[in-house]
């Protein structure tokens, strides 16, 4: 399979650059950090907590919070999926734009690949690194599921909900990646963009707009849902397009490349 | 998988009126050219002449604006992934990862190819072997001299044993002693059967190597011919004929 070929490539340039590892070691820690300190406030809140009838638990105080602030309010430090605005762009600049300044990008078109399994070898690539980065996260709360309750289904529907945005992210880095001439204008371009989406309806709503379709335009809508513990297929559908249409858009550009150069 | 006929008598390679245009200007032109197993053809042309352009179409790294090009009888137009078995080839600067290892860029080429397990091992041995790589195996390909990088260049294309050898100045940069090993290289390969297309400005190189020498001027094909080894003034002739009757047709 030539597309696994190109994986094993992309996996091998990316685990031995400096890049990949300092960006997973310095998230990790800060994860590591988010989580002793979401765990804290759980349990110096645990007497409270009992006094309610229907508390929120470990998944929705511990568990999820990890994984993106959006519920919890209160930014700093940053759930894993604020990082990913930045880390996915850092760690998707290269895979095209960087051949492409390396000038090996005629080098994989010779070897007979169309431009389809160039991009989804390398988009797999990346999914391979950062399936790995979300398991690592996941490891913080789950370490502690002996001792806790666990709502297994709440934090399934989150993990989906992390994974399809960090497959999202991935797909417009590598989209970017294929139309920018250098790395670094790649990574620009593609934190931009995928910030937009994130806020793209944060305007309306300070407004006092509540429109539902820049709602739908929105990242943030769809993963909140999937947070919150419910999986609509109309969320699922829209990280499957938004997919669909950022592979698609690298596709089409790289493979006229190949016939401009 | 492709079927890709081996019939020896059908050409490895043929060019059928392949034109080309490049930031705006025409950079080959109707270009009609047959390679047999086993020959050695070098494309000779001064700087801009269209040679590089006519290696990188036949390497499938650029597609023409017509024409046609067949490998082993089959369109390869139609079917580009014909260059992963039967294409090898060495850009005029090697293009590498820098962040991998000599043996690291064997093995992803081998894969790239198709080889897997013993085949690429078996491969990847003997190339280090041919090329005398061994000491460089472990290095990065970012720390390699100009001549090293050449050569490693030349053990990805040569790795899986491609029946069509596409070389784009490949002397470049490498020393009196590494030349002499790559033309007994090149002879080797068209005695085993490869046909060989080697693009260069430096006419020893082809009577030292080719068995036909064609050469570009502006995008077409001016001359076709066989070569002979004690000839090199007759071909110096042809070549300056070519390149200087043309400034001179555009001084006047």
């Amino acid at each position: 399979m030539t597309i696994l070929a190109v994986t094993q490539l992309e996996l091998r340039r990316l685990f031995v650059r400096p890049l990949a590892w300092v960006l997973g070691a310095l998230t990790l820690a800060e994860l590591a950090w988010r989580f002793v300190l979401l765990l804290g406030s759980f349990l110096a809140s645990q007497i409270k907590l009992a006094a309610l009838p229907a508390s929120p638990g470990y998944t929705d105080l511990v568990g999820v919070p990890l994984l993106s602030s959006m519920l919890t309010g209160g930014f700093l430090p940053f759930g894993l999926a604020e990082l990913a605005l930045i880390i996915v762009p850092l760690l998707t600049m290269s895979t095209i734009a960087g051949e492409r300044s390396n000038s090996t990008l005629p080098l994989l078109f010779a070897s007979g690949l169309p431009a389809s399994r160039i991009v989804l070898g390398k988009y797999l690539a990346v999914l391979v690194w950062l399936l790995l980065w979300l398991a690592l996260t996941l490891a913080m709360p789950l370490s502690l599921a002996h001792a806790t309750h666990l709502d297994w289904g709440k934090l399934a529907a989150a993990v989906l909900g992390m994974a399809l945005m960090l497959a999202a992210l991935a797909a417009v880095g590598i989209a970017c990646s294929t139309f920018a001439s250098h790395p670094a204008i790649a990574a620009a371009a593609s934190m931009m963009l995928v910030l937009a989406l994130w806020i793209v309806n944060l305007g309306a709503q300070i407004a006092g707009i509540d429109n539902g379709v820049i709602n739908w335009l929105a990242l943030s809508t769809h993963l909140e849902t999937l947070l919150r513990g419910l999986v609509a297929s109309s969320d699922l559908l829209w990280f499957v397009l938004l997919i669909g249409l950022a592979l698609a858009l690298a596709i089409r550009r790289l493979a006229s490349e190949r016939e401009r150069n | 998988m492709t079927s890709i006929k081996s019939d020896p008598t059908i050409p490895v390679l043929q060019l059928d009126q392949l034109s080309r245009r490049r930031a705006g200007r025409r950079a080959v032109h109707d270009l009609s050219l047959v390679l047999q197993r086993g020959q050695v053809l070098g494309l000779l042309g001064v700087n801009g002449a269209g040679k590089s352009t006519t290696l990188s179409m036949i390497a499938g790294a650029l597609r023409p604006d017509s024409g046609g090009i067949k490998l082993n009888g089959a369109d390869f137009l139609e079917q580009p992934e014909l260059a992963r078995q039967l294409i090898g080839w060495l850009p005029e600067r090697a293009p590498l990862w820098p962040e991998l290892t000599v043996s690291e860029h064997l093995e992803a080429h081998g894969h790239l190819r198709g080889l897997r397990g013993t085949a690429l091992m078996q491969a990847r041995a003997a190339i280090i072997e041919r090329l005398e790589l061994q000491p460089l195996t472990r290095r990065l390909a970012g720390v390699l001299s100009q001549g090293q990088r050449q050569r490693l260049g030349l053990a990805c294309a040569l790795l899986h044993r491609p029946a069509l050898l596409v070389l784009d100045e490949p002397a470049n940069a490498l020393d009196p002693v590494q030349v002499a090993a790559l033309r007994t290289l090149i002879r080797d390969q068209a005695a085993a059967g490869t046909a060989v297309i080697l693009s260069t400005h430096l006419l020893a190189e082809v009577t030292a190597v080719c068995d036909r020498v064609a050469i570009l001027h502006e995008g077409t094909l001016r001359h076709d011919g066989p070569v002979r080894s004690d000839d090199h003034a007759a071909l110096e002739r042809s070549f300056f004929e070519i390149a200087m009757n043309d400034r001179k047709a555009q001084a006047a």
